[in-house]
């Protein structure tokens, strides 16, 4: 009697509430995955209940793997955002310990500025940087990517481990520095793997951003089989004014499933990273 | 790299020996003549610099084999030439953006503008007068719809290849049922725009309404929008390109019966609707006729052959003032800041000769309007009797920004939907004289400039 | 003593040099004061203009499509925030209980955000559709309606649809920034005010709140600034139809600067968000800096 009073109290103040949300947060996912399933002429047949699977079918699949380059935008996608990933961090560790431990004229403003100059909006910036990208002949490449995507991702990334490294106690490293130790040396060799967690949630964040991206990759890269998954998808699946509903959502499923999958095993440490630093920032 | 031009040359003795097999294969005289200019063309190809490369974008195709072709037809001239060809095919609306940063920091030589576009981008390409009006006059002369946009005053800054088609699909036993006569055949059908909503509102009462995209979309809704205008004797200039002509009595009348048959003809979600909406509504069922290219049709007859069977075109409606249609000039034309401009010419040259120009626009079957007069009796438009409506629609073609010139104010027009958020505003506000107040209110900003 | 001396006498060279260091602002502030400086000139696209001083500020201040716009985005930016901020909440509240596969669970409400918004709007512009909506569907099956919900065509319906998708995309955001803010606060607090006899509410009143405010802000705020810039997902969903019932900054910047090639009245509209965002940004610093 009394289990079922207790499940009943978590039913109503947990599961229930739980249920809502997964079903306000997932139905566009859960959409997405069973048109991927069904054949097109079914997509439209208002005689059917949309919700369901009348007939299951991987052509739209077949399709994808057959008649575009998906292996290959994910690929292209995967290379830019692991490397900018890495790159956007590396520089966020050195600006957000600077940030957090030092104090030099300047270090508010430029902070400051770096984060005002990108609320201007990419649809505006992105003919500038096309300069740049062009003058530097890196149109069409992996670098034109991986060297205009950092300066989307540094300001946050830097400001959130800025915030992790505070939580780090000085004295350890003034101890350390008493003992010899060079500033290089205290950041990574006692800094970083106490900050983990914090470089852990802003690579995830850095990495989702890439993986997202949309404008720079379609002005930047989209030449030949050079396109990542957003801008090949959208490319090759909508021809004119007819859109391949089926590959399409294939295309969306597999390019973001398997991430939500590898998230599941990050977000804890996601968390905690965002709980000592950005929080307590 | 060092073994890349050597690669090329093989290949043109290749394509010489293609040439001369397809000569020895035993072919008529007559074809033999056809040939010729092409092996000549091909003997003396001109020498480009080792390494030149050629990069074209386009729109892509809904024709998806015209797609391939064009492929190969590019890659067999750059085989023969010693040119890395590379073609890329965008997204509708990802076009102009990447064309934007092509102009502004270079990327592709050549690229496909469409109506308006060579006005707006006027100061970064070539001048491609020769080769344009070499293969006008070879053909019969331009089509009136090209002849009134393919030229910005006097330069003409590429050459003009068609514009995709738009007509009224229906169908024809629910047309029948409306009681049109002759509904089985559209060629015979000639209607009055309020003929067209009187048969709408029978349809709609039998289950079946009309479907129209009105929301912020490039191709269907102004493509409706413009020529419902035009009839009902409204423009946005008049000739001197500042007067505006909006704000016309008998077009406000035309109003008041487009919001009348709006509610009773049509399925009134409309107004949200893109260019992809209607396709979908059509081959589903739920429309019985819908302003559209002949995309809906051609997807019927390959995946709903029953639909297919039972769908019919008709000519665009026409009004007091007339009957029209939006049609610019799609062109191909090369960037000013491309460093391969005596290649990318010399390609667009061989492009619009007859033999690939005629395979190209024949594997569209009439889904590219033509732009010559020559291919307005071509057996394509006889193949498929439903498809010869499509063949009359040049003929009524009036340029964006009519009567003024298609130029970079009628392309912010264009941009901003005024035209069509006017019938949006109306059918959703209800007052056609309110909604066109703010119409001419918005033009005289563009136009009064 | 020492130490702390070196500490203090640290300066960024240590990490940059200088040339480097000015080479990295100009890199990231280059595309700025281009923008600037666009704004005040009639550019177009491939075509270097004049300067005009203030008037393509002056010109949008007449627009009624610019204050539509500035209105919708108002709507799009700030309005949604707070339901995104109490939605958020109550998710990280359940998250924050102990369950089963809670791993998995929090992974899962995390897509949205996960997604590409170009992949996901479409499934969103499915789901709106006028005539195929699962959800009009739905309802009309249950007799709820007769005629299907005009989701994207409707003035009100319209914003409210792009709302939706938006506080959809943005509520795992707030979710998992909130829980990272509860789960900070050290459980003795809790169980302290328990044995004080405080009622739960009075526990998450007195205890809770305080301690997530903070946090709530940051989230707030870094939403803010990301959704006024917003365009991919009202894009997709309507490119700011129909009448301009759904155009934000965005999607007007792109259509004036991009599509009529006019990229010095583009830059202008573009930069008109530019103080209402500095000031958010600004503050968003101010209690950072508070907080320290």
């Amino acid at each position: 009697m009394v289990g079922s009073d207790v499940f009943r109290a978590k039913f109503f103040s947990l599961y229930l509430p739980l249920t809502l949300y997964l079903v306000f947060l997932l139905f566009p996912f859960y959409w997405m995955l069973i048109v991927s399933f069904k054949p097109t002429n079914d997509l439209f047949d208002m005689k059917f209940s949309p919700f369901w699977i009348q007939q299951f079918t991987l052509e739209n699949y077949l399709y994808l793997f057959q008649n575009t380059d998906f292996i290959t935008w994910l690929k292209n996608t995967l290379i830019v955002s692991i490397v900018s990933t890495i790159l956007s961090l590396v520089c966020s560790i050195f600006i957000g310990y600077a940030l957090a431990r030092l104090r030099f004229p300047g270090s508010n403003f430029l902070g400051l500025g770096i984060f005002l100059a990108y609320l201007v909006p990419p649809t505006l910036l992105f003919l500038p940087l096309a300069q740049v990208i062009s003058e530097l002949g890196l149109n069409n490449t992996y670098w034109a990517l991986i060297l205009t995507y950092p300066t989307q991702l540094i300001p946050f990334a830097s400001w959130l481990l800025m915030g992790y490294f505070r939580t780090i106690p000085k004295e350890i490293e003034e101890s350390a520095m008493a003992d010899g130790c060079s500033r290089i040396q205290i950041l990574f060799r006692m800094v970083l793997p106490l900050s983990v967690p914090g470089l852990l949630s802003a690579g995830i964040f850095c990495f989702t951003l890439c993986w997202n991206e949309f404008l720079y990759a379609l002005i930047f890269m989209s030449s030949g089989s050079m396109k990542t998954i957003p801008v090949g998808t959208v490319s090759d699946l909508i021809k004119a004014d007819t859109l391949f509903w089926g590959a399409l959502m294939a295309s969306a499923v597999l390019g973001s499933f398997p991430i939500a999958f590898i998230y599941s095993f990050f977000v804890k440490h996601y968390v905690s990273g965002l709980t000592a630093g950005a929080v307590k920032g | 790299m060092k073994s890349h031009p050597k690669k090329g040359k093989e290949r043109v003795k290749l394509s010489r020996r293609d040439f001369l097999m397809a000569g020895a294969a035993g072919l008529g005289v007559a074809a033999m003549g056809g040939l010729l200019p092409d092996m000549l063309l091909a003997a003396k190809a001109p020498a480009f610099k080792k390494g030149t490369k050629l990069s074209i974008l386009q729109g892509s195709y809904f024709i998806a084999p015209s797609q391939d072709l064009y492929k190969r037809q590019a890659q067999e001239w750059g085989e023969a030439n010693g040119v890395e060809m590379s073609c890329d095919f965008l997204n509708w609306p990802d076009l102009q953006p990447k064309i934007a940063a092509s102009v502004q920091a270079g990327g592709y030589d050549i690229v496909e503008l469409w109506g308006g576009w060579n006005y707006l981008y006027k100061d970064n390409l070539v001048e491609l007068g020769d080769i344009a009006e070499a293969f006008g006059k070879r053909n019969g002369g331009w089509e009136r719809y090209v002849e009134l946009s393919y030229k910005v005053g006097n330069r003409c800054l590429g050459v003009p290849h068609g514009y995709s088609n738009g007509s009224m699909a229906y169908r024809i036993s629910w047309f029948k049922e409306a009681g049109c006569p002759n509904a089985e055949d559209g060629n015979k059908i000639d209607l009055t725009w309020d003929e067209y909503f009187a048969i709408g509102k029978k349809c709609k009462a039998n289950g079946h309404p009309f479907g129209q995209a009105l929301g912020h979309s490039t191709g269907d809704p102004p493509g409706y929008c413009y020529p419902y205008m035009w009839a009902h004797g409204a423009m946005e200039v008049e000739k001197d390109g500042k007067t505006i002509a909006f704000n016309k009595p008998q077009f406000v009348e035309g109003m008041r019966k487009f919001i009348e048959g709006w509610k009773d003809a049509y399925d009134e979600t409309g107004t949200s609707w893109d260019d992809s909406n209607n396709n979908r509504a059509y081959l589903s069922g739920q429309i019985s006729s819908t302003f559209n290219g002949s995309s809906i049709y051609f997807t019927a007859k390959k995946n709903q052959p029953e639909i297919a069977a039972d769908t019919h075109h008709i000519l665009i409606p026409k009004g007091p003032a007339g009957r029209f249609y939006w049609l610019d000039t799609r062109t191909f034309a090369i960037l000013k800041n491309s460093k391969n401009v005596p290649a990318a010419k010399e390609y667009l040259k061989w492009w619009f000769e007859d033999k690939q120009f005629g395979d190209w626009w024949r594997s569209q079957e009439g889904y590219m309007l033509q732009p010559v007069k020559k291919y307005y009796t071509d057996p394509v438009w006889f193949k498929d009797p439903k498809m010869a409506p499509f063949r009359e629609q040049p003929k009524y073609g009036q340029n964006m920004g009519f009567a003024g010139p298609p130029n970079e104010k009628a392309a912010m027009a264009w941009s901003k939907y005024i035209v069509v958020d006017t019938f949006a505003k109306a059918v959703q506000g209800g007052d056609a004289k309110q909604a066109i107040e703010w119409g001419a209110e918005q033009l005289k900003r563009i136009y009064g400039r | 003593m020492a130490a702390n001396a070196r500490l203090k006498s640290f300066s960024m060279r240590d990490f940059f040099d200088r040339e480097r260091n000015l080479g990295i602002m100009l890199f990231m502030a280059y595309p700025f004061f281009l923008g600037i400086w666009l704004s005040l000139t009639d550019s177009m696209i491939g075509r270097a203009g004049q300067f005009i001083g203030l008037r393509n500020f002056v010109d949008l201040l007449t627009d009624t499509i610019f204050h539509q716009t500035a209105k919708n985005t108002f709507i799009y930016a700030l309005v949604t925030v707070p339901f995104k901020a109490m939605l958020g909440l109550g998710l990280a509240l359940i998250l924050n209980r102990h369950m089963r596969f809670s791993s998995p669970v929090r992974a899962a409400v995390m897509m949205p955000w996960i997604v590409p918004t170009a992949l996901s709007s479409l499934g969103w512009f499915m789901i709106f559709d006028p005539v195929f909506s699962p959800i009009s569907w739905l309802f009309r099956n249950m007799g709820l309606i007769s005629k299907n919900i005009n989701f994207l065509g409707d003035p009100i319906l319209a914003i409210s649809s792009v709302c939706w998708a938006n506080i959809w995309r943005g509520v795992p955001f707030f979710g998992i920034t909130i829980l990272a803010g509860l789960q900070s606060v050290p459980q003795e607090l809790h169980e302290a005010a328990a044995i004080d006899g405080a009622s739960v509410w009075h526990r998450f009143r007195h205890v809770t709140i305080p301690s997530i405010k903070g946090v709530v802000l940051i989230a707030s705020l870094l939403s803010i600034i990301w959704t006024f810039a917003d365009f991919q997902l009202i894009y997709i969903l309507t490119k700011g139809g129909p009448a301009n019932e759904t155009h934000i900054f965005g999607t007007y910047t792109y259509q004036i600067g991009l599509q009529a090639t006019e990229i010095g009245m583009g830059a202008a509209i573009s930069l008109y968000m530019f103080p209402i965002l500095a000031v958010f940004a600004i503050l968003l610093l101010i209690y950072l800096r508070k907080e320290q």
